[in-house]
């Protein structure tokens, strides 16, 4: 049965970067340079609504507001937005949270990529690509050890996006969504992991998140 | 993405009611309780919670991601089950006694049976039959007898029911009776709960307190007013109504006697009946008359639940109709493993009846389990220690002093035979476990099945230390002298003086397949990419390889114990080859004789070794050809990549040896066969010594070498394959397995053509330079298009790319 993780105490840094990165697709329908910004605390009132609503869209459940305040709370630092250069609406956003991972002996600092969507009218120019490597470097710079997330076997663009990064399906999660589709599980190792602690690293099977 | 939460926070059914947020707060509770005085926190509560700024989160550090999922936000329609919309109402507006007719009970049932398909498949109940305002109304409030269980209850006195009335009540009671029996045999098995199935009833009881029998009855009561009604029914339409009831009184059967220690023969009657019947109520599916407001997704708010309703779940009665004829089949299927003939086979049955696609339903793998396991008596008459002591007779140990019974009669201390009955009942206590675990692991869903084995290995790797420990007292108890033995297949081989060690040879064993089939269900569920192939077919060899010598020496020690039992006749017996096939300079086992060996199974006399040397044949010709086709495969991806036919992409993220680490965690703690380095893994993928032509050659041969293994698998008859009960499926794997290898010929002879069409084009450029892309294009298929789904063989389709 799917397990949690503890949470554990991450610091919260809140350090502001804004940066901008040009993305010229093979379409060329982005409207010039998006702006990517890290997310903080400030910024709630203007886009949580349209955070939630971004991710919901692809979502036959939502997640209620407690879900996007635990991971923005805490890990508002890994966290990014993709904004529109005119009018700073979103056009794409990623979430993750980094924490020690119980289970492994020595525990490994594992960071997790929960949530990830780019507005339709906006995919196939490299905008998730984008944000997937600043939340990666975000938490490489954070010392993490890997990175993993879970994504739906039929989610073929997603899939493709984190393997062309250099993540692997490590295990299927047989029927881990409410509508019956069953899952990858994608890890990114970032360090070699201490082999004497492989032991338990192998018998891992604490699934993130409850189902 | 994460998953949603789906999980009861609290199954208050408070939560549920509607009215709980009315115009003014109401006063708080009287809490008359000893000891505990009420005090009044709301102006407390709510100037503490001025305080905040919106979205501040106050938690203690035990409040984890799994309760952040599992809170719900009030108001909200999709989360919390008592919103209701603007003037929507909280009931259901159907009233169960209006008229029903014929053609529209049929119609219901058949929604119930899509409905109670998609309750079998893993959807809860709450999205399934409890949607059904009927079975509402007969749930609730909870029956205590028969005759409350009816959506009427208060039928006027002496009244004599509506006729269809009674047919669809019979049915209801059929089948949540049949579902009860469902679900608790699922929960006392292994299986995992909202993966595999949904137990949770919602506090409604599935008529538990109802016998069984007063229920067939109703149902026989039911169809004896449908013969009755005949004429006025019409013939077709009576027979449709009966149909269905009969099927609910044949599953009810087949619950009943699959309690009973009864004549396994028995045990599949009703379900051949229900074969039978099925395709009666398929058949007349088309006098159904739908009748779908008697379905409503609302009914869940009733339900103690905190998820908010969610949608029905609608399969087509296609769909249904096909997951029935399976679920029928299945469960005819299932007690063949009653025919139990030997440890081997019924390992055998299990493997291959789970291996099916798709595979077998929940409830027909927890059967399963039920059967093997039930008291922990195996198939209800063999003792487990039959099992183990038979399956060690047939691998290792045939006709061996430390199996003999008579050693656990011996009182003296000082015999020996009292010490080997001791560490054999040591042994057996260590190693039933997790031998039987094993088969326990095969009754889980495939995903499962991988976990569980990347655990086991472990788990078998101390098995084997232990039981290793135990060869070296046992073989001073039984005065063992080593013998000279052969070791090493890499060409070069010295003979060793060593014991049979046949405990911890046979404890190997296991991990060895244990490991293999980790690697063979990755394919199966589409864990590596194309660009991973190479490697893990390299892998797969390379257990393979070590099987196949592995059951060379435990194979060599039999022999020669058998010479030693029988004196006589050794002269006339061929020599058996100490290890099993060794590397021939290519690399590919296909060269030598690939574990097709000769064993002198047809020269010993005695039943237990003939039996043993037979299941060396066929194991090591499995070993053999697994290694064979595993090596062709690798050789052959390798090729394509070196050709630029399979593209690895740039992931900047992460290195080749990173991701070995990651691919081979589960091995990485297993000292024997200890897990390559990442540079020989690297060396022996990549095989940079060798052209491309001598990689295509390779991958030619071996897999020339697999088919005819397959070929010689697919002949054997169910003792020779030890696949008592489970033949068809069994040879059916060794038939896919030549047409992966035919496949597979066809694409190395492809590669060929293609660069030396290529080659023709641009006559100077080294084999690694040529632009095959224009000749070439190459497709790695999924598991589920390939011939066998542990055989992923790419297509390599000639031709001009087409410009897209
Ligand atoms: C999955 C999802 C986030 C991808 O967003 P996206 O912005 O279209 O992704 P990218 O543009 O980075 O990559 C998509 C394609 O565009 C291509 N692309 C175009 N221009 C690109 C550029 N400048 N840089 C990189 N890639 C580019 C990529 O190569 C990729 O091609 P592929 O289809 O061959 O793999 C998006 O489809 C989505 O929001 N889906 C719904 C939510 C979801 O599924 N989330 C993921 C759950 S874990």
């Amino acid at each position: 049965m799917a397990t949690t993780s503890t949470a554990g105490h991450a610091s919260i840094g809140l350090e502001k970067t804004t940066t901008t990165a040009a993305v010229a697709g093979p379409l060329g329908a982005l409207p010039g340079e998006l702006k990517y910004v890290q997310y903080e605390h400030s910024l709630e009132s203007a886009y949580l609504p349209a955070i939630r609503a971004l991710i919901s869209k692809d979502l036959s459940e939502p997640y209620s507001i407690y879900v996007y305040r635990y991971f923005l709370y805490q890990w508002g630092h890994l966290c990014f937005m993709a904004l529109h250069p005119e009018d700073s609406s979103l056009v794409g956003v990623i979430i993750c949270k980094l924490e020690p991972h119980a289970s492994h002996s020595p525990p490994t600092l594992r960071g997790y990529i929960a949530m990830l969507a780019v507005s339709a009218a906006y995919r196939g120019h490299g905008v998730a690509t984008a944000l997937v490597k600043k939340a990666i470097d975000a938490m490489a710079q954070r010392n993490a050890d890997e990175i993993v997330l879970e994504t739906e076997e039929t989610n073929v663009p997603a899939m493709r996006l984190y393997e062309r990064l250099g993540f692997l399906r490590s295990k299927k999660l047989h029927r881990y969504y409410l509508n019956g589709n069953s899952a990858y599980r994608l890890v990114l190792l970032l360090k070699r992991i201490d082999p004497d602690a492989a032991a338990d690293f192998a018998l891992d099977d604490g699934d993130i998140t409850p189902r | 993405m994460m998953a949603q939460g789906e999980f009861g926070v609290s199954n208050d059914p408070e939560i549920n009611n509607p009215n709980r947020f009315s115009e003014q707060p109401p006063p708080p509770p009287m809490v008359a309780s000893e000891g505990i005085i009420a005090t009044d926190i709301t102006s407390k509560f709510t100037a503490a919670t001025g305080a905040l700024k919106p979205g501040e989160l106050v938690k203690d550090a035990f409040f984890t991601l799994f309760e952040a999922v599992g809170a719900l936000e009030i108001m909200d329609p999709k989360m919390d089950s008592g919103c209701l919309a603007p003037g929507e109402s909280l009931d259901e507006d159907y009233d169960v006694t209006r008229p029903l007719q014929p053609a529209q009970v049929v119609g219901i049932i058949d929604q119930l049976l899509c409905l109670e398909m998609a309750w079998h498949l893993g959807y809860p109940l709450s999205q399934t039959l409890l949607t059904n305002v009927y079975i509402e109304a007969m749930l609730m409030p909870a029956p205590t007898n028969l005759r409350e269980a009816d959506f009427i209850r208060n039928h006027a006195e002496g009244a004599r029911p509506d006729p269809m009335f009674t047919v669809l009540r019979a049915y209801c009671l059929g089948l949540l009776k049949s579902c009860w029996y469902v679900t608790e045999r699922i929960k006392r098995e292994h299986y995992y709960e909202e993966e595999d199935f949904v137990t949770n009833t919602y506090h409604r009881s599935l008529l538990d307190n109802i016998d069984r029998n007063e229920i067939s009855n109703e149902i026989m009561a039911a169809r004896k007013i449908i013969h009755q009604m005949r004429h006025a029914l019409t013939d077709k339409m009576a027979w449709a109504l009966d149909f269905r009831l009969g099927l609910r009184t044949a599953f009810l059967r087949t619950i009943e006697l699959s309690e009973l220690r009864s004549n396994p023969d028995s045990l599949s009657l009703p379900w051949h009946h229900m074969q039978g019947v099925w395709e009666q109520i398929h058949n007349s599916r088309q006098l159904g008359t739908p009748v779908p407001e008697a379905f409503s997704p609302k009914i869940q708010r009733k339900l103690a639940s905190t998820m908010p309703p969610r949608p029905i779940v609608q399969l087509s009665f296609e769909e249904t109709s096909d997951h029935f004829r399976k679920l029928i089949k299945d469960g005819i299927e299932v007690h063949e493993v009653f025919k139990y003939s030997d440890p081997q086979s019924l390992l055998n049955f299990v493997l291959t009846f789970q291996a099916q696609k798709p595979q077998p339903l929940v409830y027909i793998r927890t059967l399963l389990q039920f059967y093997l396991f039930r008291d922990m008596v195996i198939l209800d008459n063999l003792s487990i220690r039959k099992i183990i002591d038979d399956d060690l007779a047939i691998v290792s140990m045939p006709k061996h002093r430390l199996l003999d019974p008579v050693n656990d009669v011996v009182e003296a201390p000082h015999d020996a035979r009292f010490a080997m009955a001791h560490q054999m009942e040591l042994f057996r206590q260590r190693a039933t476990q997790s031998y039987l675990d094993i088969f326990r692991a095969f009754c889980q869903n495939r995903c499962r099945v991988r976990r569980t084995l990347c655990h086991s290995i472990q788990d078998w790797e101390t098995v084997q230390m232990d039981a290793e420990e135990l060869d070296q007292l046992l073989q001073i108890q039984l005065d063992e002298k080593p013998i000279n033995f052969e070791t090493g297949s890499e060409g070069v081989s010295s003979p060793e003086a060593a014991y049979s060690l046949p405990l911890s040879s046979w404890a190997y064993l296991y991990k060895l397949r244990l490991m293999e089939w980790i690697v063979q269900l990755g394919f199966e569920l589409e864990t590596y990419q194309p660009i991973e192939m190479a490697g893990m077919y390299w892998y797969l060899a390379y257990l393979a390889k070590i099987r196949t010598s592995h059951l060379g020496r435990i194979r060599s020690f039999i022999t020669h114990r058998s010479n030693e039992l029988e004196p006589k006749s050794s002269t006339t017996r061929a020599r058996p080859s100490p290890s099993g096939p060794s590397f021939s300079s290519s690399g590919s086992p296909s060269s030598s004789n690939g574990g097709r060996s000769d064993t002198t199974a047809s020269f010993s006399s005695e039943p237990q070794f003939v039996r043993s040397f037979a299941y060396h044949r066929v194991s090591t010709l499995e070993a053999a050809v697994t290694w064979e086709l595993a090596d062709g495969l690798s050789a052959l991806y390798t090729a394509l990549y070196r050709l630029r036919l399979i593209v690895p992409p740039p992931r900047p993220y992460s290195s080749d040896s990173l991701r070995y680490d990651i691919r081979m965690k589960p091995f990485a703690p297993i000292g024997l066969p200890e897990l390559p380095s990442f540079e020989t893994f690297t060396e022996q993928v990549t095989r940079p010594r060798k052209s491309i032509g001598n990689l295509l050659e390779i991958a030619r041969e071996a897999i020339a070498g697999a088919k005819m293994g397959f070929e010689a698998l697919s002949k054997y008859n169910e003792n020779e394959a030890f696949a008592v009960g489970c033949l068809g499926r069994w040879t059916e794997g060794a038939k896919n397995g030549i047409k992966s290898a035919i496949a597979a010929g066809l694409a190395v002879a492809a590669v060929k053509n293609g660069i030396a069409a290529a080659a023709a084009t641009a006559p100077d450029e080294e084999e690694e330079d040529l632009d095959l892309g224009n000749f070439l294009q190459v497709e790695v298929p999924k598991p589920e298009k390939a011939y066998h789904k542990w055989w992923i063989v790419p297509k390599v389709h000639v031709g001009e790319k087409k410009k897209t």
